[in-house]
C-alpha cells in the first residue's frame, strides 16, 4: 500500500507495518476465516481476539481508559490492512463509532464504565438507527424514549441491526419527542433526538434475524423493544440533542467505511493483477498486456490513491478535532469515492478471472455483495451527493 | 530476577545479502535492517519468564545509532528499558571486541540470567555468547529449546541432533536460545507506544571503560581473508508431463529410490 502523497507519522508507519506482521502470521489461517465468514456467515472469535490482542479497539480509548489514543487515523490504517487481506470487521467499524459517541458525549462514569472493556476487545458493540420506515430520512425514525421515574422505556422497531447477536451492547438513536411533536412546535427536525446504551439482554427487547447476505460473516436483525426499562445513566450525551454526538460517531463511520472500501479495493486489484500477469490466452501473451484488462485496472489504481489521501485527510481532521460538519464533507467524499471503486473493482478483478472469478476459491464472487453494499450503507451515495452538493457547492436542497 | 538480552540490529534477512569486496564486510543499511528475528525468541524467553518470577527485562545491543530500532522492537514487545553500545570507536570489532562491549555494559547491571540467540542470523559465528560467558564468569548453557527457573536454578532442555539434555545451573548466567523456546509476541498498539516512551541508555567507550585498542578495528584479531559465493548445488529435478502419465511412473520409481514411498 501506497499513499506516499500523504505524510504519514513515524508512528502510523508502526501501527502499520505492525498490523502486517500480523496479517502475516494469520496468513496460514486464512482459508479456515474465509470458510467461517462465506460459508458460515460467522465472523470467527479468534480472528476477534487477535485484533483485540493487537490493540485495534483501543485505539480510540484514551490512554487514561485502558486505550492508547493512537486516533481514528490508527483506526483507519488497521482496518483498510485488515480488509485489504479479505479479512475487514464491520463490527469493529460499529464498535468503533459507538466508542467515539462514548469519547465525545459520554460523562467521566460512562467513560470508566465502558470503554476499559472496549479497549480490551472484550465488547462489540451495535449501532441501531435504521426502521422500516426511516432509513436515509433518519430523522423520521419513530422510536421513542418516554420518561419514568428515574429513567426511560423504549418502544419501537429497527431494522437492519449489523451483528446484535454478537453484540452486548447497543447504541440506539431514538426520539425523546416524537417527530410531529418537534415539528408542531416549530423546531428543526433533528430536535429531540438522544442517544441510548442499551443491553442487549434488557427486559422487552427481541431480536430477529434478517434473511440477508450479511457482511464479514455478521448477520442483520430486526430489533423490537417493548417498554424496554433504561437507565438515565445510560443516555450518551444531552436529552433531545444527542445530535452532536450522534455526529461524531457517524463521521467515525463513514471514514471508517472508506477503509473497509480501500483494503477491499486493494484486495481486488491485487488479486486481478496476479491473475492477469499470469494468464495466457492467446500465445504466450499474458492477458495482463492487453491494454483492455490492464486500463480498467491501472485507472481504478488511481481512483484508489486519490480515495486514500481523501480518507486518511478525513481521519486526522477527525482526530484534530475539525469541527465536525467539516469532517461530515470530507468523509462524506472519501465514502463515497472508496465505495464506488470498491464495487468497481471486485467488478473488473471478476471480469480479468474470467470463469474462475466465479469459482469460490478466488473469494471474488463472495466479496462482491459486501463490496457492493456500502454504496447503499451505512448511508447511500445519493444521499452523500446531496451533502456534497449543498455544503460543497451551495446547492439547494430538493428533499 | 533481572534479564539482560542481547538483540543485534541486521540486514532483513528477506532482502538480498551484500558484501563489499573491498573490505570484505557485509553491507548493512541501516534503514534495512530490523531486530535478528532469532533474538526476538531471546525477548521471549526473558518476557515469559519475568511474568513468572517478576523482574526487569533489559534489551542490550552493540551498533550504529540505527541499531536503537532492535531496541525499541523489544521493548514494544515488552522489555522494560535498553542499552545502546555505540561509538565510532566500535567500528571493525571482531566477535571478541563485541563480546569486551557487550560485557562492559551488561556487568555493572548483574543481571540474574543474560539471554542471546545460538547464532546471529548475518554473521553466525555463534562465537559471540561463549566469549560473553567467558568475559562475564557465567555458566553457559547452549542451545535451550526451553528454559524454567526455580529459586537460583536455571534449567535448560539443551537441544541435540537425536533430543536433549536437561542442564542446571546456578544463578546468574547465560543462555542460547534455539528457535524452539515458543513463537515470539509481536507487539501490540499498546506496547509500540510504551516503548517510545521507555528509556534507552546510550554507552560509548569510554563510559564503559574500554580502551580503544581492545575493540573496533585496532583491537580485531580475526581477519577475513577471503569472501566468496556459495556454490549453487542444482537441487531437484524437473520431470516434464507429456500427457501420456509416464512423468507418474516416473516420479513413483523415483520416490521409491530414495525410499520415501
Ligand atoms: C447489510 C446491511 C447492514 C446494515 N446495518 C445497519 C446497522 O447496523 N444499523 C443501522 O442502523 N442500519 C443498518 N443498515 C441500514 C442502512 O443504513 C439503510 O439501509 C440505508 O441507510 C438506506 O436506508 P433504506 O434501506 O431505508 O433506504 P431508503 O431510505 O428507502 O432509500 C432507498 C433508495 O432511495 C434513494 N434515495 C432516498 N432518498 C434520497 C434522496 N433524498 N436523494 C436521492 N436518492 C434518495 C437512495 O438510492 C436509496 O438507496 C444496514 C443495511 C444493510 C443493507
Ligand atoms: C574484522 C571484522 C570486522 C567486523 N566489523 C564489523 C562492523 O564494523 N560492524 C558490525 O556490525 N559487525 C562487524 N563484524 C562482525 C561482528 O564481529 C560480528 O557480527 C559480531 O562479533 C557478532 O558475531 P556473530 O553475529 O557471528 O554473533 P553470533 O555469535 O552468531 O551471535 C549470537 C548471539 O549473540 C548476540 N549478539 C551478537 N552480536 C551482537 C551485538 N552486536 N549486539 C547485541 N547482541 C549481539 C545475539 O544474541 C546473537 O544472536 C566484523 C567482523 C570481523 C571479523
Amino acid at each position: 500500500m501506497t499513499a506516499q502523497g500523504f505524510a504519514l507519522s513515524e508512528e502510523h508507519r508502526m501501527v502499520r507495518a505492525t498490523v502486517e506482521e500480523l496479517l502475516h502470521r494469520l496468513r496460514p489461517q486464512r482459508e479456515a476465516y474465509f470458510h467461517a465468514i462465506f460459508d458460515e456467515m460467522y465472523f470467527p472469535d479468534e480472528l476477534w481476539d487477535r485484533m483485540a490482542e493487537l490493540g485495534l479497539f483501543g485505539a480510540l480509548v484514551p490512554e487514561e481508559y485502558g486505550g492508547t489514543g493512537l486516533g481514528l487515523l490508527t483506526m483507519t490504517i488497521a482496518l483498510e490492512a485488515f480488509a485489504s487481506e479479505g479479512l475487514g470487521n464491520t463490527m469493529a467499524m460499529v464498535t468503533a463509532m459507538d466508542t467515539m459517541a462514548i469519547v465525545r458525549a459520554g460523562t467521566p462514569e460512562q467513560k470508566r464504565r465502558w470503554l476499559p472493556d472496549i479497549a480490551a476487545g472484550k465488547l462489540c458493540l451495535a449501532f441501531a438507527i435504521t426502521e422500516p420506515d426511516a432509513g436515509t430520512n433518519s430523522f423520521r425514525i419513530s422510536t421513542l424514549a418516554r420518561r419514568d421515574g428515574d429513567g426511560y422505556r423504549l418502544s419501537g422497531q429497527k431494522a437492519w441491526i449489523t451483528g446484535v447477536d454478537r453484540s452486548q451492547a447497543m447504541l440506539v438513536v431514538a426520539r425523546t419527542i416524537p417527530y410531529e411533536a418537534v415539528i408542531a412546535r416549530g423546531l428543526p427536525p433533528r430536535h429531540g433526538l438522544s442517544l441510548f446504551m442499551v443491553d442487549t439482554q434488557a427486559p422487552g427487547l427481541t431480536v430477529q434475524p434478517m434473511d440477508t447476505v450479511g457482511i464479514e460473516g455478521f448477520r442483520q436483525f430486526f430489533v423490537f423493544f417493548d417498554e424496554v426499562p433504561v437507565p438515565e445513566h445510560d443516555r450518551i450525551g444531552p436529552e433531545h440533542e444527542g445530535l452532536a454526538a450522534l455526529f461524531d460517531a457517524l463521521n467515525a463511520e463513514r471514514i471508517l467505511t472508506a477503509a473497509l472500501c480501500l483494503g477491499m479495493t486493494e484486495f481486488a486489484l491485487r488479486q486481478a493483477a496476479e491473475y492477469a500477469r499470469e494468464r495466457r490466452v492467446f500465445g504466450d501473451t499474458p492477458i495482463g498486456a492487453y491494454q483492455a484488462v490492464q486500463h480498467p485496472l491501472a485507472r481504478l489504481k488511481v481512483l484508489q490513491e486519490a480515495a486514500r489521501l481523501l480518507t486518511y485527510q478525513a481521519a486526522a481532521a477527525f482526530d484534530q478535532g475539525v469541527p465536525s460538519r467539516q469532517v461530515g464533507l470530507q468523509a462524506a467524499m472519501a465514502k463515497y469515492l472508496a465505495s464506488e471503486i470498491a464495487f468497481e473493482a471486485f467488478d473488473r478483478a471478476i471480469q480479468t478471472h474470467g470463469g474462475n472469478g466465479f469459482v469460490k476459491g478466488y473469494h471474488l464472487i463472495q466479496m462482491l455483495a459486501p463490496a457492493r453494499l456500502f454504496k447503499t450503507a451505512p448511508i447511500n451515495n445519493e444521499m452523500l451527493l446531496n451533502y456534497i452538493a449543498e455544503h460543497a457547492l451551495g446547492l439547494p436542497r430538493s428533499y | 530476577m533481572k534479564i539482560c538480552v542481547c538483540v543485534k540490529h541486521v540486514p532483513d534477512p528477506n532482502l538480498p545479502v551484500q558484501v563489499d569486496p573491498a573490505t570484505r564486510r557485509l553491507i548493512r543499511d541501516p534503514k534495512q535492517s530490523i531486530i535478528d528475528p532469532a533474538d526476538e525468541y531471546g525477548v521471549e524467553t526473558a518476557l515469559r519468564l519475568v511474568e513468572e518470577h517478576g523482574g526487569e527485562v533489559v534489551a542490550v545491543t552493540m551498533g550504529p545509532p540505527a541499531a536503537e530500532d532492535a531496541l525499541r522492537r523489544a521493548m514494544a514487545m515488552g522489555a522494560d528499558r535498553a542499552i545502546l553500545v555505540s561509538d565510532e570507536a566500535l567500528a571493525g570489532s571482531d566477535v571478541l571486541g563485541t563480546a569486551r562491549a557487550l560485557a562492559a555494559a551488561i556487568r555493572p547491571e548483574q543481571p540474574d540470567l543474560v539471554i542471546c540467540a545460538t547464532e546471529s542470523t548475518d554473521a553466525y559465528t555463534g562465537l559471540l555468547p561463549g566469549a560473553l560467558a567467558g568475559l562475564l564468569d557465567l555458566p553457559q548453557l547452549t542451545f535451550a529449546r526451553a528454559v524454567s527457573v526455580e529459586g537460583s536454578t536455571v534449567t535448560v532442555q539443551r537441544a541435540t541432533e537425536t533430543g536433549y539434555q536437561v542442564i542446571q545451573a546456578t544463578l546468574p548466567a547465560l543462555v542460547t536460545v534455539t528457535a524452539s523456546v515458543g513463537e515470539p509476541r509481536y507487539p501490540s498498539f499498546k506496547g509500540l507506544m510504551a516503548a517510545k516512551r521507555k528509556p534507552i541508555e546510550v554507552r560509548d567507550i569510554a563510559e564503559l571503560g574500554l580502551e580503544q585498542h581492545t575493540v573496533g578495528e585496532p583491537g580485531a584479531r580475526e581477519r577475513v581473508l577471503e569472501i566468496s559465493a556459495v556454490r549453487q548445488v542444482k537441487q531437484g529435478r524437473i520431470v516434464v508431463d507429456d500427457g501420456t502419465g509416464e512423468s507418474v511412473e516416473e516420479i513413483l520409481a523415483f520416490l521409491r529410490s530414495i525410499q520415501v514411498v
